[in-house]
């Protein structure tokens, strides 16, 4: 305890100086927090392990084309196949076309069985799930929209699509919680008021969802899938359902590799800076570190309070700038979700944390070690010579 | 302090046995103490005189064990410094030497209690124990008024009397000044030379002080002089 506090009164001596460093490390662990953070977070995009059993069937030549309903029996039969949910991005904004949400119509039926994970958080009661299967114009939407929209069950909910000519009055029927927060920015309502209100909708849909029986029949059920379409009026494509929103942040993946680059430059010059200041610092000291020696400290003691205060100091900086990124996370969050689902789910992950953390301590420790070795290794004589 | 300083005259405190110190440049060296026998007795209070450079801070330094000879034998406050290791002889001038420095030497960012109290931090005492030694030892400098003034809020001969505190507060048996008031002008050079001869005569505390000032070395019982690094000639100092 009086180390501690005696190192923090050492650290008034150059404010400048502390608060150099103090800064450098701040921006230093935010840079590589967030990048980490980001990393994570399309990583478990890519990687989503409730996907693993699921696959995604669409039409070859893009996301503008729809598939015959007919496929729906087809996918069904295939021994590999569980059960299977037609997907229609529907693409629809609430009052105001900034308030950008994911919306789909959706078979109301195999929906909660294909999204088993997703919907499986919620506690949705078998009363509130006939409900919603009754009311064709019933909707369900996920906690975190619902918070955000403050909408309540049984309040209705005007959309207005973009992509389909039609604007749907629905009833909330269920508000669903989900583990992951961009499951929960989600509004499905039934396939047959899409079909209903858009001709060329009826009888095609733009995706199917199948869910397998086991992660291990996926590879054989895409082939044979695609083979049996192949040559069709509308041939399909295929894909795991990690790969297939990964097709989503690819962009992105390609922007964080150039984030990655940047950010490791500033690191090292971070670091850098980080070493130089604090070699800086300890030289600047010599005379005082000669001065505790003559007074009894041991060479290990003065090596361990130099090394301490660098610790602190950096630590406090990993500190704050760890703070900062989980203010900005928190930030980034509802701006960037609005224009990219996934970000729903940034935040700062624990092992984030540990490692940012570490790397602080880290240069304050590589940093303070050599300058502090070098001043102790200097005879007491040297250092309290004046003049 | 509190009188354990002041043990009976039994022998010397420190016992020099045909010292040499030399310094080397690359392959070259330089010799600066030869053969120097030297006692000096409990209780006693010298200053060590000499033109510059003839080896005056050398020999206090190994005296005061943050140098080590290259040749000889040293016992002082009943240690044979050569048989001590660096952090044994670390250990050793916590406990037995008080320094006083002619710059002062405090730590500017403590203010004057947490300066004095810098030896003490490697003691085992606790806060109060600590506190009650430090307020003590700023007492007998006058400086009680001073405690929380930082060192660029105190005079040069305040500074020096802070620093004068941090070299009791352990209650050493051994001062040791090097140029004590060669950065002060005469009257508060003189007070702090008042004060070291109060700490030798009321608290018996032995004095080893280096100066090359006549008015300085008068307040010593005993005058040593160096020349070209041998030992000239001791005298007494007749008050
Ligand atoms: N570290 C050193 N390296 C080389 N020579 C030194 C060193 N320290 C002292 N000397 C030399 O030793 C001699 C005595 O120095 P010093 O003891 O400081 O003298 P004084 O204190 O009497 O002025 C001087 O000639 C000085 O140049
Ligand atoms: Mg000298």
């Amino acid at each position: 305890m009086k180390w501690i506090a005696f190192v923090l009164k050492s650290m008034r001596r150059s404010k400048l100086r502390t608060l150099l460093i103090l800064g450098t490390m701040t921006f230093g662990v935010l840079v590589v927090a967030l990048l980490l953070s980001l990393l994570t977070t399309l990583d478990s995009v890519a990687n989503n392990p409730n996907s693993t059993n699921r696959i995604v069937v669409r039409h070859k030549s893009g996301l503008t084309q729809v598939l015959p309903r007919s496929y729906e029996a087809y996918l069904k039969q295939q021994p590999e196949v569980e059960t299977v949910c037609g997907l229609q991005w529907f693409g629809g904004f609430y009052q105001d076309p900034g308030n950008f949400f994911a919306n789909f119509a959706s078979d109301e039926e195999t929906l909660f069985q294909v999204f088993r994970e997703e919907f499986g958080a919620s506690g949705i009661t078998e009363e509130q799930l006939k409900e919603y299967i009754r009311d064709g114009s019933g909707c369900i939407v996920g906690k975190a929209l619902a918070d955000k929209f403050g909408w309540k069950v049984g309040d209705t909910v005007p959309l207005t699509g973009t992509i389909f000519p039609i604007s749907p009055r629905l009833t909330i029927r269920v508000i669903f919680r989900s583990p992951k927060p961009s499951d929960e920015n989600v509004l499905h309502f039934h396939t047959k008021l899409l079909e209903e209100g858009v001709p060329r909708m009826k009888g095609r849909v733009g995706t199917y969802f199948v869910r397998t029986k086991s992660p291990d029949d996926i590879p054989r059920l895409i082939e044979r899938v695609d083979r049996n379409f192949a040559n069709s009026a509308s041939e399909t494509l295929s894909e795991t359902e990690n790969s297939f929103n990964l097709s989503f942040v690819k962009m992105l993946g390609n922007i964080s590799v150039l984030l990655q680059g940047i950010s490791l430059v500033v690191l090292v010059a971070l670091i850098f800076v980080a070493f130089s200041t604090m070699a800086m610092a300890i030289r600047e000291r010599t005379t005082e570190i000669s001065v505790f020696r003559a007074l009894g400290f041991t060479a290990q003691r003065v090596m361990g309070l130099v090394i301490l205060e660098g610790l602190v100091l950096t630590g406090a900086g990993g500190a704050l700038g760890l703070g900062l990124t989980w203010l900005l996370a928190a930030v980034l969050r509802p701006v960037m979700g609005s224009i990219f689902p996934f970000f729903q789910d940034f935040n700062v992950q624990t092992g984030t944390m540990l490692l940012c953390m570490g790397g602080a301590l880290a240069v304050g420790l590589l940093s303070t070690f050599m300058p502090a070795y070098e001043a102790v290794r200097k005879p007491i004589t040297e250092g309290l010579k004046t003049l | 302090m509190n009188g354990e300083g002041i043990l009976p005259q039994e022998g010397a405190i420190i016992i020099l046995r045909d010292i040499a110190k030399s310094y080397w440049r690359e392959t070259l060296e330089i010799p600066v103490l030869h053969g120097i026998d030297l006692e000096i007795p409990r209780g006693g209070y010298y200053a060590l005189m000499g033109p510059s450079g003839s080896g005056k801070t050398t020999l206090l330094n190994l005296i005061a064990g943050i140098d080590r000879p290259t040749g000889g034998t040293l016992q002082v406050c009943g240690f044979e410094l050569n048989d001590l290791d660096d952090d044994e002889l670390a250990g050793w001038r916590n406990q037995f030497v008080g320094f006083i420095f002619q710059n002062y030497n405090l730590v500017p960012v403590l203010n004057a209690f947490e300066n004095v109290e810098l030896p003490l931090l490697l003691s085992g005492l606790s806060r109060r124990e600590r506190r009650e030694k430090v307020e003590h030892a700023l007492e007998l400098v006058n400086l009680t008024d001073r405690m929380l003034n930082y060192p660029r809020q105190l005079s040069g001969g305040q500074e020096q009397r802070v620093a004068v505190a941090r070299a009791i507060v352990t209650d050493p048996e051994l001062l040791v000044a090097d140029e004590p008031t060669g950065a002060l002008d005469s009257k508060n050079a003189e007070e702090v030379l008042q004060l070291m001869e109060r700490l030798n005569q009321d608290l018996g505390k032995t004095i080893v002080i280096v100066t090359h000032d006549p008015k300085a070395a008068h307040h010593a019982r005993h005058q040593i002089h160096l020349e070209k690094g041998l030992l000239d000639k001791t005298i007494e100092v007749n008050r």
